[in-house]
């Protein structure tokens, strides 16, 4: 069957390209100035030279260059990311602990944008020189041009400073207790800034982006013939056109997947969210190469099998493409 | 971040201005931009900041890094029209000083996002095959990494400066720019001009830089607008982060510095702020214009 | 608090009961309660054994106890050991453990641990100086130990006491390599008045009160818990509104500013003497133009060093004036103290030969500093402005991390960098360090890493680490003060304006009645209500 091997050779492109991110991360971050020793005597006050050959002993980092990345190549692929320089923990469960925070700020910002994005593109396309349209417009520029940390800031300013109704930082109140209803809410309530702040870049473009589908598509012959037909507006909207809309928007979100993830680095550092990109932040003034290394290596992976997951649904969903090559 | 954008322009197709603009297709372009107010304006806030960068050195001879005046005073206060930051530095001055930075480093940073992705792309677009295959393979490997850690740990990496926040944005941000560039010229080579070019045996350094690449400019120009916009939102980002050259001023640094005046001094981040955000809304403007002056047609849509 | 501890100097009974008895302006302990404790950073574990550092130290304190305690007026009183004696030749030391102590896992602690914890601090700890003289310890009986030394070593007390000379399990980290062992974060079985509960790597850990704790009736307190908060705006908030009671290190100026005005908070620099925090200008003087004394004298006159503490630590912090802190009995004034003059700064640079050129510049040369804090990033750029209007044309270096910032310092790649270096108590442990001309490790971090060398110095160093009569050994480091001062290399700043923050409406005898401050057993803090 031509669907298998489709789906064959690109999981091979996947796994190949996440063995290059793996060699690249590790040639990469090798060349970094200083190694654990500094990292452990930095962190300790002080180590006398024996001590931080020891260290580099420990860790293997006498031996050459090859055997090393060999070395990490191979326990990498057995799901091995190493031990954190710095927590001196298992990088995975550094990541693991760390994961649940980013999708829950990541994806509900996502979801957010998508949605309203979506909501207001079909609300303005619908009479494109309105004021509703208009307004679309400058959201859009605005959501584009504003730095999302300085919208952050200038959110926490607004709600934090001035009315004062939004916690500042952090995942939830530390002495609420975890599992409670309590602390969901809490965590509910912690989230809000965070998410509007991430959220605001994505909704605008997605905004503007389904307004301009939506218009094609209102334009379109198909629709034309709808409406020839007698159905009436709402329903040629909701149940013909917002389809169409809504796919290139998902589209454009699978594919800036890993820009979301930069993003989540900043806002997660201006509101001290304890996510990966926290994570990654310090690892990266800790000089705590491991978990770097396996942060870079996670989510270029998470991105890999998303796009790999995207692109196998699509050529499910849309015949079209299952006989074009690769896309 | 640029991919959204990207639609649109791609959609029109240069060779309709020719059909429609034949006789004086430069006129018709300056009218088409100027009919776009909000271009026009994003145009003049453009000229007027590097206009600030350009000549303000000049004509002040302050040093940003002076500290002139008492730590955090308010907009107004003590002469100083912005107020001062955290080291009771003149926070006019630094931001007019801090565009020449934040201008040269986005510059340079798209020139480099530039160069790379079009030189990629339109190599990938024309030879297409394996030269397509593996180009597009090294596209890919780029995009699944995240940009901006990656941009850190270069940065990171090789001690932050100007040029390496520059060549470490330039760096992460070329893919979507390779894309549009492989795009173009996946059609264009299919055209009958290229064919005529092959056809009286122009070399393929030729047809590519000379034959398809002026027919391929609009959209990336359109893009390019927009990418000198993302990349100055990027050495924001990284300045803010602390990765950023100590020794000159940017606004991104101002904002970083202040940071932890948020609640007792905003001023101190609101204004630096603004002043990126007008930049790149700029940027965005003359984007748009340039969109609406390459393709007549999508506007009267 | 004081007085309760020049009251206790007797056994652990006397101790808790004189606790109790002793009229207190104050209300009475009482048992419970959480402390919410903040902090900018986490550690990545808690074996005080092998690592220095305060956010090691501060939980290590609460889950493992020392032999020794400090007042906070430099007095030694016991706690895990009931008493100590140093022989007359000043050649060792008794030492008689409390016989009802166990660990967290109900394991007796013996003579046995303490030699082993000895013997693990010798072979892992930064501080070399600290039991260098330590030859071995014997275990006569369960109960005593005897420390042997090669020389009489005055510092051998304060090396007994916090985070310095923590008392570890045996049985739990005596096998295989102690850096590797899990249980430095997890499961960790310690000996001091809280044990750990929770660790959640880069967030927050959570100690709870240990109910066979060697001192009758302590600790007060239920629970601490210790939460890392980087931002220091998310600490305002949370000392604000009441969400973390305490928060030691508390140094950034706006926050310390801001929270002066909150009625239900105290601010106090009280507890940090032990720790000793400098923070300096350091030259490589092994570097031209920096090998002449002349050039770091002027730039020690050229910084306007008052001017500096206002602007960035908003007056919270003091004048630095030489080697040793101010909060060290060691302490002398009588020296140089660089008051700014730029006349006299151009005067040294002229007669060292770096005049001017046409456009006003003697020499280019280069700046590190610490990265990560934003206080360190606003001491450079003030230094490179203040620099400037000498001639010296100062091109800053970020490093982008920490540790490159230390290989680079370490790896003597450096023209000037600024660095904060604590005393740690005795000047043998904290000081001598710096100065040393033996101490040139190319590669260590916190050697002499200027480079300095001076016969003169050296020896009087040497001379006071081994005089065991206190009066000779402060004129001998007074003496080292002055000449250290006037060779400069390094030029004193500030002392770090280290605060501990506390809400006085819930917080009952806090942490500060210690020359080490909260890296001392919390033992005796309670929550009022």
């Amino acid at each position: 069957m031509q669907f298998l091997t489709v789906v064959i050779r690109r999981s091979l492109y996947a796994f190949l390209l996440l063995l290059a991110v793996i060699v690249f991360n590790y040639t990469l971050l090798s060349m970094v100035p200083g190694d654990i020793a500094e990292t452990i005597a930095g962190e300790s006050g002080g180590a006398s030279a024996e001590l931080m050959a020891e260290i580099r002993r420990s860790y293997g980092l006498d031996q050459p260059f090859y055997v090393q990345l060999f070395g990490y190549v191979g326990r990498v692929l057995q799901g091995d990311l190493g031990s954190s320089y710095y927590f001196n923990v298992p990088v995975l469960d550094l990541i693991l602990g760390r994961l649940g925070p980013t999708l829950l700020l990541v994806i509900t910002a996502l979801l957010l944008a998508i949605f309203t994005g979506t909501l207001f593109g079909v609300i303005a396309a619908q009479r494109p020189n309105g004021i509703f349209s208009h307004f679309i417009t400058i959201l859009a520029l605005i959501g584009f041009s504003a730095p999302v940390f300085w919208t952050a800031f200038l959110l926490i300013i607004l709600f934090v400073s001035m009315v004062q109704i939004m916690p500042l930082s952090g995942l939830a109140d530390p002495l609420t207790e975890s599992g409670t209803w309590q602390w969901y809410l809490d965590v509910a309530h912690h989230l809000i800034l965070p998410v509007v702040s991430l959220s605001s870049i994505y909704l605008a473009q997605y905004s503007r982006l389904a307004r301009a589908s939506m218009m094609d598509i209102l334009g379109s012959d198909y629709i034309r013939t709808a409406r020839a037909k007698g159905l009436g507006q709402r329903v040629i909207i909701y149940k013909h056109a917002l389809r169409n809309a809504v796919i290139p928007v998902i589209t454009i979100a699978g594919l800036q997947f890993s820009h979301i993830f930069s993003g989540a680095v900043v806002i997660e550092t201006v509101f001290s969210w304890p996510g990966l990109g926290t994570l990654a932040f310090e690892s990266i003034l800790r000089g705590d190469t491991p978990t770097i290394m396996g942060i870079l290596f996670f989510s270029a992976f998470v991105v890999i099998v998303f796009n790999l997951l995207t692109d196998l649904a699509y050529r499910i969903v849309d015949p079209r493409i299952r006989h074009s090559g690769t896309a | 971040m640029s991919d959204a954008k990207n639609t649109t322009p791609s959609n029109g197709s240069p060779g309709d201005v020719d059909e429609i603009f034949v006789e004086h297709p430069f006129r018709q372009f300056v009218v088409m931009y100027m009919r776009n107010y909000a271009a026009v304006a994003g145009l003049f806030v453009f000229v007027l900041i590097v206009g600030a960068a350009l000549f303000a050195p000049l004509i002040l001879d302050l040093d940003p890094f002076e500290m002139v005046d008492a730590p955090l005073l308010r907009p107004g206060e003590g002469g100083h029209l912005l107020g001062t930051d955290n080291l009771g530095r003149d926070l006019f001055v630094a931001i007019i000083y801090g565009a020449r930075v934040t201008m040269a480093v986005g510059g340079a940073a798209a020139g480099i996002t530039l160069v790379i992705g079009l030189t990629i792309g339109a190599m990938a677009g024309y030879y297409r095959g394996w030269v397509d295959e593996v180009l597009m393979r090294i596209t890919e490997f780029f995009q699944v990494l995240p940009p901006l850690l990656l941009a850190m740990v270069l940065v990171a990496l090789f001690s932050p400066t100007l040029e390496t926040v520059a060549i470490a944005i330039g760096v992460v941000s070329w893919t979507g720019v390779a894309r549009l560039a492989r795009a173009e010229f996946l059609r264009l080579r299919e055209q009958e001009f290229v064919k005529a070019a092959r056809s009286i045996g122009a070399r393929d350094r030729r047809i590519i830089w000379l034959v398809i690449m002026p027919n391929a400019l609009p959209p990336l120009i359109v893009n390019a607008a927009l990418t000198v916009g993302i990349a100055i939102l990027f050495e924001a980002a990284l300045s803010f982060l602390g990765l950023s050259d100590p020794n000159v001023m940017s606004w991104g640094k101002l904002i970083g510095d202040n940071r932890d005046y948020l609640l007792d001094a905003p001023w101190t981040i609101t204004f630096p702020g603004v002043a990126i955000f007008l930049t790149v809304l700029s940027m965005s403007l003359i984007g748009d214009g340039l969109t609406d002056a390459f393709n007549p047609k999508l506007r009267e849509r | 608090m004081n007085r309760f501890f020049r009251m206790a100097a007797g056994g652990a009974a006397l101790l808790a009961a004189t606790a109790m008895s002793v009229p207190m302006a104050q209300a009475e302990p009482k048992q419970g309660g959480t402390l919410t404790m903040i902090y900018r950073i986490i550690a990545g574990h808690f074996n005080a054994t092998i690592a220095s550092g305060t956010p090691t130290g501060i939980p290590a304190t609460q889950m493992f106890a020392a032999l020794i305690r400090y007042d906070d007026q430099w007095r030694p009183h016991p706690y895990l050991a009931e008493s100590w004696k140093i022989a007359d030749d000043g050649l060792s030391v008794q030492v008689n453990l409390r016989k009802n102590a166990v660990f967290h896992d109900g394991h007796p602690i013996t003579s046995e641990d303490v030699a082993f914890s000895i013997e693990t601090i010798k072979a892992n700890h930064p501080f070399k100086t600290m039991y260098a003289p330590v030859t071995k310890v014997t275990t006569p009986d369960k109960y005593t130990a005897i420390i042997h030394l090669s020389a009489p070593h005055p510092a051998i007390e304060l090396a007994m006491s916090s985070q310095l000379g923590v008392i570890i399990p045996k049985h739990i980290y005596g096998e295989g390599n102690i850096r590797k062992n899990p249980r430095n974060s997890q499961n960790l079985v310690g000996s001091g008045p809280f044990k750990l509960k929770e660790f959640k790597p880069g967030e927050y850990i959570i100690m709870e009160r240990f109910e066979d704790f060697f001192l009758e009736g302590r600790p007060y307190l239920d629970r601490i818990v210790f939460k890392k908060m980087s931002e220091s705006t998310s600490r305002i908030i949370a000392l604000e509104t009441g969400k973390a009671d305490i928060s030691p290190f508390a140094s950034d100026p706006q926050e310390l500013t801001r929270l002066k005005k909150s009625k239900h908070l105290t601010l106090t620099p009280d507890g940090y003497s032990a720790i000793g925090p400098l923070n300096w200008l350091a030259f490589n003087t092994t570097r031209k133009p920096f090998d002449d004394k002349r050039v770091r004298q002027a730039i020690g006159y050229a910084m306007n060093k008052e001017l500096m503490i206002k602007i960035l630590y908003s007056g919270f912090a003091k004048r630095a004036t030489g080697p040793i802190h101010p909060g060290s009995a060691f302490y002398s004034s009588d020296v140089n103290n660089y008051a700014y003059d730029m006349a006299k700064a151009k005067a040294l640079l002229d007669a060292a030969g770096l005049k001017p050129d046409a456009d006003g510049i003697r020499f280019k040369t280069t700046l590190n500093f610490i990265p990560g804090g934003a206080v360190w990033k606003r001491w450079s750029e003030i230094t490179k402005a203040q620099l400037k209007k000498i001639g010296i044309d100062v091109t800053l270096k970020a490093s982008s991390d920490f540790r490159s910032w230390i290989k680079t310092v370490a790896g003597h790649d450096f023209d000037m960098t600024l660095d904060s270096v604590f005393n740690w108590g005795d000047p043998v442990i904290g000081v001598h360090r710096t100065y040393q001309s033996t101490n040139i490790r190319k590669g260590v971090p916190w050697h002499n890493t200027q480079q300095f060398r001076n016969a003169d110095v050296d020896a009087i160093m040497e001379k006071a680490g081994l005089e065991n009569d206190l009066a000779k050994r402060k004129a001998l480091y007074a003496q080292m003060q002055k000449m250290v001062v006037e060779e400069a290399p390094v030029i004193y700043i500030n002392e770090s304006p280290y605060h501990t923050i506390y809400n006085h409406d819930r917080v009952g005898n806090p942490p500060t009645d210690s020359i080490w401050g909260t890296s001392s057993p919390m033992d005796n803090v309670y929550i009022k209500q």
